[in-house]
């Protein structure tokens, strides 16, 4: 220890890393307790559901939401991917090509040692797509600019909500929890914004802005709506995905085993009262496959981005870096996961049920 | 000096416990894993495999507690 701490090398990187955690530190939200935290920026907004891309509707009845966007461009990042890999086809691969085949090749190979070669090459293209696309969407997700530039939502506009939501409770002399709602600060009011370096300093709490009523010249509150949001953390996302994968399940089943064959083991009469609770019992796993598909994948998601939120937020800058690996290991298993788990049930729809051969 | 709802109580027992039970699911897996790893290095690929998608069930779980936690906390 006392040779590794001489090595003026080593004792030099261990400072600055020190010095590096202490300023990050004070920079925080830990230091903005104490007077300091020029380097954080509110906790961002939290929510559940989508936001909408941009204030309003852009067409007539229809809002387009951020995680849709993201969708489509994770769509149009797998296309040029595809497109370049595919643009002067040859028969010794070379560079794009190769890379793509190897990758392809191996997922092929997977997949013909667990269904057999026929089934693998007719359940390919699905679990292929779902691999790919929950793989490339959850990455996009971590990339700088997603959800820490968008458009502000006004301050009028959300102590209006709480007091509509108040009113809606209906419990006389109901006020509106304006203490509880947190206010960002940006700078200018051209309506968009990012969550600058040290504005954690300038929250404010709605009450605090109706009592000074607003926050001066050149500045604007509000809550920031990001104009991208990883595809994965919109549940509709995930349950889309979930009903297509279950959806061509069953259909496999049918088309494997014949109409019958593949009720046969949800409605099953010919094996008395036991094996038709059996195949009761089977056709709601089914349904339970559709909601665990769905919240795995939502939940992964956005548990990480909350957790990266949350990070940057105590520790910034440095805080992120180990998370942010956890994300691309979390992002590539849920995509294989997802993948592999439709080959399965595949697997299983189309393959005989097992109690026959036993009677 | 303590602030806040009391639901937050209910969305840090509902994380908290519902991590419980995943969690000693994974150490179980992963230590049957290694085990048959010590017997059988060969078949590192296919235990690696199949302990990951293990996992993952086993974490799923752990994951529908956290969309409780966050419902409860943010909705």
């Amino acid at each position: 220890m006392s040779g590794l701490l001489g090595n003026p090398k080593i004792l030099a990187i261990l400072i600055i890393a020190g010095l590096v955690f202490l300023i990050s530190l004070a920079g925080g939200a830990l230091g903005n307790a104490f007077g300091l935290g020029f380097l954080s920026s509110p906790l961002a907004a939290i929510q559940i559901p989508a936001e909408p891309f941009l204030p309003g509707e852009l067409f007539p009845g229809f809002t387009v939401m951020n995680t849709m966007v993201t969708a489509w461009l994770s769509i149009l990042v797998l296309a040029i991917i595809s497109y370049t890999a595919t643009r002067n086809i040859s028969e010794v691969p070379r560079g794009m090509q190769n890379l793509i085949e190897v990758f392809i090749e191996f997922f092929l190979n997977l997949a013909a040692s667990i269904a057999g070669p026929e089934r693998a090459k007719r359940f390919f293209p699905l679990i292929m797509t779902v691999f790919l696309y929950v793989m490339i969407s959850n990455w996009m997700g971590i990339l700088p600019g997603y959800g820490t530039i968008g458009w502000i939502e006004p301050a009028e506009e959300l102590i209006h909500h709480a007091e509509e939501a108040a009113a809606h409770d209906g419990s006389e002399g109901a006020h509106p929890d304006l203490e509880g709602i947190e206010l960002q600060v940006f700078e200018g009011d051209a309506g968009f914004g990012y969550l600058a370096f040290g504005s954690l300093k300038d929250q404010i709490t709605a009450e605090e802005y109706e009592h000074d009523g607003g926050v001066g010249e050149g500045k604007s509150a509000g809550l920031l709506i990001p104009f991208l949001r990883s595809a994965n953390t919109d549940i509709n996302t995930t349950l889309a995905i979930a009903l297509v994968a279950m959806f061509m399940v069953h259909f496999w089943g049918f088309s494997a085993l014949g109409f019958m064959g593949h009720m046969g083991k949800f409605i099953n009469f010919k094996e008395g009262p036991i094996g038709f609770f059996v195949g009761i019992l089977e056709a709601i796993s089914e349904v339970a496959r559709i909601i665990s598909f769905t919240f795995r994948l939502f939940g992964n998601i956005f548990a990480g981005e909350v957790l990266l939120v949350a990070m940057g937020f105590l520790l910034p800058l440095i805080g992120i870096i180990p998370f942010l690996g956890l994300e691309l290991f979390v992002g590539v298993i849920q995509g294989f996961i997802f993948a592999m788990l439709i080959l399965v049930f595949a697997v299983m729809a189309t393959t005989k049920h097992g109690g026959e051969e036993h009677h | 000096m303590i602030e806040g709802d009391i639901s937050s109580i209910g969305a840090g027992l509902a994380i908290g416990l519902g991590a419980l039970g995943p969690g000693l699911g994974i150490g179980i897996l992963a230590a049957k894993a290694m085990e048959s790893l010590g017997r059988n290095p060969e078949a590192a690929g296919p235990i690696q495999q199949n302990m990951i998608l293990a996992i993952a069930f086993a974490e799923a779980i752990a994951i529908y507690a956290l969309v409780v936690a966050v419902i409860i906390k943010f909705v």
